[in-house]
């Protein structure tokens, strides 16, 4: 934060101005973030009927349900399951993508143009173009066909479904990172890279190892967290392509919160089942920035 | 290094062609859904038929004709701009007086506004839709409007670049006698273009495309955005999904986000630059 300047006094104009600028935010984030987290925090320990008016309060049992709830734990394995694939992949493939397109040529700008599709569009117009694309006559299997592979209906099959929806999120979200990694690659002076190529770094995992990963430690550490957060909190894909089967294969958190919400209306549970959630998101994203910070001493 | 050694000759000839690879295997699904909706047939056909064919614009008649899909489209356009410009003059106010202005309490204000960031959004969704039924705002615009008018990312983002206007500008204001507030419209508004840009561009998309909370407070068919109506043609008839309809509304949906990526192409990788440097 800049210091304030000498001794100029503050007028009390510019603090009202201040206050009064930065009052907006403070309402609407007050009350839709900091009092709804609270307001959660209330609703998991009550029974709570919106529609009939039934508060009374019941202790710990909406966690007690939810704890020991087969089903959320289920979920919570896919969710992390999925997690590990998801933001592994993603995060290679993406800077991957940004070394390769981090070039001025034409080509490279209209091929990246061309990858960056599915970053801008709507996750409802990506889930339902590919329930066709995973569909027994689909293209996937127009293309696996020739492989050999035996056609399948893959999002209806307990194996592949949540691979399915895996391979399709990785195939969105990589070209999405891209951009902050490529964010990341400009600011690098160009100077640098050409005094590493004359220091003899000239393969790719050199130039990785003691270059790249150094200079866009940060912007790794950010994907990797941006990521969890993401794929933790998975739920249009899943609601629009699976609804959580076939057989539960595809459950996640979000899908259980959300069915114990708008379909059992049940909404002490759910906010219990949010609450731990995000106290899951927590330990993850903070064991995250231990690790990236330990990286950094090393 | 104006040589050009064969290495590098070879270098860039698998370059471009990964590049072409890859930006086949993207563009090949949404190919499809394009030649698809100018297509009759209802059902698929295996191995499906990728060559390009202009059988008929029915699919678009109809969607647009014979479904609420121009008011679908409304609704997504009157609740994208809002949050838009709503969310964008916020964060401008708040990011400049965090960035610019002294006030008591201001740093702490400020990382309360970041700390916002670490509460993923399935914690509050509970409590935001029974606030909503309890001001009876479930099934209006507002419902989907009001809580997106301020964003801690916009906030974020706009402040981080008043910061990197030189402050010799804005004092040469103040000794004209410029009030704050008019310093801010007149002069350091003006000059932060590229982060209004940046931020109302992926607000805009971010609104367009959000599905989660529309389906939480969206209930009647006449309310519904473009995404709940996707959803919505998917399940209309039963198992059996008439896909040419359906990828006419899909690619309907998409022309807006996809013009404005193409238009303002370099503000995207601007806006996270912005909001990248200078932690």
């Amino acid at each position: 934060m800049r210091h304030l300047r000498g001794h100029e006094r503050v007028s009390g104009l510019e603090q009202l101005t201040g206050y009064l600028f930065v009052l907006p935010t403070f309402l609407i984030l007050g009350v839709f973030v900091l009092f709804a987290a609270v307001y959660s925090l209330w609703i998991s320990l009550m029974h709570y009927d919106p529609f009939f008016h039934t508060v009374y309060p019941v202790g710990l049992s909406n966690y007690k349900y939810v704890a020991s709830s087969q089903l959320y734990w289920f979920s919570m394995l896919h969710a992390l399951e999925y997690t590990g694939v998801v933001v592994t992949i993603q995060t290679f493939l993406a800077f991957f993508f940004a070394v390769l397109f981090n070039e001025k040529t034409p080509v490279s700008r209209f091929t990246r143009a061309i990858v960056f599709i599915p970053a801008v569009t709507s996750s409802a117009v990506i889930s339902v173009l590919f329930i066709w694309v995973f569909s027994a006559q689909g293209l996937l299997n127009a293309f696996l066909v020739h492989l050999g592979v035996h056609p399948e209906n893959w999002l209806e099959s307990t194996t592949w479904a949540f691979p399915a929806i895996m391979g399709l999120n990785i195939f969105t979200t990589a070209p999405y990172f891209m951009i902050m990694y490529l964010a990341g690659l400009q600011s690098i002076p160009s100077s640098i890279l050409e005094s590493a190529e004359l220091d003899g770094v000239r393969n790719a995992f050199q130039r990785f190892r003691y270059f790249y990963f150094p200079m866009l430690k940060f912007t790794v550490f950010f994907v990797v967290v941006l990521g969890i957060i993401g794929s933790m909190q998975l739920f249009d894909q899943v609601f629009i392509m699976t609804d959580g089967g076939p057989g539960n294969s595809t459950y996640v958190p979000l899908i259980y919160i959300y069915n114990q919400a708008f379909v059992f209306d049940n909404f002490g549970a759910a906010a219990a089942a949010s609450f731990i959630l995000f106290v899951i998101i927590l330990i993850l994203t903070l064991a995250q920035r231990r690790l990236i910070s330990e990286v950094r001493w090393a | 290094m104006s040589r050009i050694s064969p290495r590098r000759v070879a270098l860039l000839a698998l370059t471009v062609s990964v590049q072409l690879i890859l930006a086949l295997i993207y563009i090949i699904p949404f190919y499809w859904m394009v030649i698809k909706s100018f297509r009759f047939t209802i059902f698929a056909n295996f191995p499906p038929n990728l060559l390009p064919t202009l059988q008929t614009v029915g699919n678009y008649v109809y969607v647009w004709h014979f479904s609420a899909f121009p008011h679908w489209y409304l609704n997504s356009t009157l609740i994208a701009l809002s949050v838009t410009a709503a969310s964008v003059f916020i964060g401008s106010l708040s990011g400049y007086a965090f960035a610019r202005l002294r006030f008591r309490g201001r740093d702490i204000l400020f990382y309360t506004v970041l700390a916002t960031l670490m509460i993923p959004f399935p914690v509050v969704i509970i409590a935001e839709y029974i606030l909503m039924v309890n001001l009876g705002w479930v099934n209006t615009y507002q419902a989907v409007i009001v809580p997106s008018t301020a964003s801690a990312v916009n906030v974020f983002l706009m402040r981080q670049y008043f910061t990197t206007i030189p402050q010799e500008v804005e004092d040469a204001a103040k000794i004209d006698g410029l009030r704050p507030h008019q310093i801010f419209f007149r002069v350091a508004a003006p000059l932060a273009k590229p982060a209004y840009a940046a931020s109302a561009i992926y607000t805009f998309i971010g609104a367009w495309n959000s599905f989660l909370w529309p389906l939480l407070v969206l209930h009647s068919v006449k309310m519904f955005t473009l995404p709940l109506a996707i959803n919505f043609f998917k399940g209309a008839n039963g198992s059996q999904i008439y896909w040419n309809q359906m990828t006419a509304a899909e690619v309907l949906t998409m022309i807006p986000t996809i013009v404005i990526y193409v238009v303002f192409e370099k503000y995207f990788v601007k806006g996270i630059a912005l909001s990248g440097s200078k932690g």
